[in-house]
């Protein structure tokens, strides 16, 4: 297997799992093409992320992702969310192969939608 | 860790008889089998003794045994040698829906060369149906091609019904016909005879049946002509160029016998064990469904569905406490592709992705059967709560 001890740690242990059920900013994207799905629900409060939680169906990079942005997102300014990139998801999963990144892709994407129902 | 290796349809270990049959080929019985000198000679007794041997294993005559370097180059020079050797009787061929991508791949170099390919359905049970065959037969049908029994799901197909169809086609006029049939996944499984089966031809693959990766072989039925693949080598009866690699072919045979001895005892375990693996899976977990007829199937395999999660997921998660097994999907790219073999017996994009094969061997024991169904209901829980698919409700972790 090559992934990261790093990204076996997210599999094994996945953080920030679940649904919200204060959220008040939730967000499902899916990937047209593969059919991966990551919902996201945030609890924004003046400006800033208290809690952030995932679910994530599709290969395991979608997961590690789903997980890696929500534990990242929480105490986040919207202002900090909004300018983070697929790469700095790809870095804190440790790393995929260029063929997975579309999951960090979907990531991103699922951050901006809530983002924008937040507003 | 523990590592429970259940991916015996992918490849099996080497057995270590088999090993210590062909040792001394890769040492003293070094010789190229074609040279004049006694090692030489040395070196093909060994490898007619194989062909004597697998011969035997599927009721054939020696001389109608060519090895190959696997399953799918006896695919090849089955499918295009018969194509090319026969098209000016016709340039028809029928396949199944969900044949090996040696055959399907052969099959699309062909038509893009202009033969025409009829695919039969597998329909809900993943079988071929024989009226489906006789409905698709032309006049210019030169060659049908069905798997004994598919890789992915197990499920064994009407082949010797298909080869009395053939002969009756050829006793009313229609001579210029032969059948191949993929039998890599059936060797070692199921009884093979050539006679019974009424096929022209039939593939084999030696990893499968615990001999080593490499070799292979196609038995051609004496007087069928196939047009060369491999060019520049007078080696198995001028049908396939290249020195032999006696030692693996060696090995090949001597675990065709040991197959077809062993046989009744091997298909024993492991239908005892693939059955306690799936009445233990069945009481722990639920939203799941069997792939292929389980009546008809190799006794070694399990291809199950589950739903809400994918098949990638759940491989990872099982290799992660040691255990091995593999699914038909495949995730690259931003493009999932569900296995082909799931989709072809009609079932939807959720359970297409959420497929995994589970094969046993003969080394495999209760205990390895036990620790990997509590690792998959794990796995399969642990996945199913991070699905959205799963959860309409609220579920806070």
């Amino acid at each position: 297997m090559s992934y990261s001890e790093k990204f076996q740690d997210y599999i094994a242990h996945p953080r920030n799992a679940g649904e919200l059920s204060d959220a008040n900013a939730v967000a499902e994207e899916t990937n047209p093409v593969c059919g991966d799905r990551l919902r996201l629900g945030l609890r924004v409060r003046d400006g800033f992320i208290e809690a952030a939680r995932f679910l994530a169906y599709g290969c395991p990079p979608t997961l590690v992702c789903g997980s890696a942005l929500a534990e990242m997102l929480e105490g986040m300014t919207i202002e900090d969310a909004n300018r983070l990139t697929k790469d700095k998801i790809v870095a804190a999963v440790g790393g995929l192969p260029a063929r997975k990144h579309h999951a960090a892709a979907l990531a991103i994407e699922t951050l901006h939608a809530a983002i924008n129902k937040a507003k | 860790m523990r590592r429970i290796y259940l991916d015996h349809s992918a490849t099996t270990p080497v057995d270590k008889r088999v090993v210590h049959a062909m040792l001394p080929y890769l040492t003293e019985k070094f010789g190229n089998a074609s040279s004049v000198h006694q090692m030489g000679q040395e070196a093909r007794a060994g490898l007619d003794r194989a062909r004597r041997q697998i011969a035997a294993f599927i009721g054939a005559q020696a001389n109608e045994i060519v090895f190959t370097s696997g399953g799918t180059e006896a695919n090849n020079l089955a499918i295009r040698g018969i194509a090319e050797a026969a098209q000016s009787h016709g340039r028809h061929l029928i396949i199944s829906a969900f044949e090996h991508p040696s055959v399907r791949a052969s099959a699309d170099v062909l038509e893009k060369r202009g033969w025409e390919v009829t695919i039969l359905p597998v329909y809900e049970e993943g079988l071929v149906r024989i009226a489906d065959v006789r409905t698709a037969l032309r006049p210019d049908t030169i060659l049908i091609s069905v798997m004994m029994a598919n890789n992915e799901i197990g499920t064994v197909q009407p082949i010797a019904e298909i080869g009395s169809l053939v002969r009756s086609e050829r006793e009313s006029g229609h001579r210029n016909i032969w059948f191949h049939t993929d039998a890599v996944q059936a060797a070692g499984r199921l009884p093979l005879d050539v006679s019974v089966l009424g096929c022209d031809l039939l593939s084999l693959s030696a990893h499968k049946i615990y001999a080593p990766k490499g070799t292979g072989a196609l038995f051609v039925r004496k007087g069928v002509r196939l047009a060369l693949q491999q060019h520049g080598g007078h080696q198995e009866r001028e049908r396939r160029g290249g020195t032999e690699a006696v030692a693996n072919i060696v090995a090949f045979g001597a675990a065709a016998e040991l197959a077809q001895k062993e046989m009744a005892e091997r298909n024993e375990n492991v239908r005892r064990l693939r059955d306690r693996f799936e009445e233990q899976l069945s009481a722990r977990i639920e939203d799941f469904a069997f792939n292929g007829d389980r009546n008809s199937r190799l006794p070694h395999l399990s291809n199950i569905s589950f739903r809400f999660i994918e098949g990638e997921g759940l491989l990872i998660h099982l290799d992660m406490q040691g255990v091995a097994v593999s699914t038909g999907s495949a995730c690259s790219s931003g493009t999932i592709e569900p296995s082909p073999v799931i989709r072809a017996l009609g079932r939807d994009d959720e359970l297409a992705r959420g497929s995994i094969r589970f094969s046993f061997g003969k080394d495999n024991t209760d205990e390895d059967v036990d620790y990997a169904v509590e690792m998959t209901v794990r796995a399969v829980q642990g996945l199913r709560q991070l699905s959205p698919l799963s959860q309409p409700s609220a579920v806070v972790v």
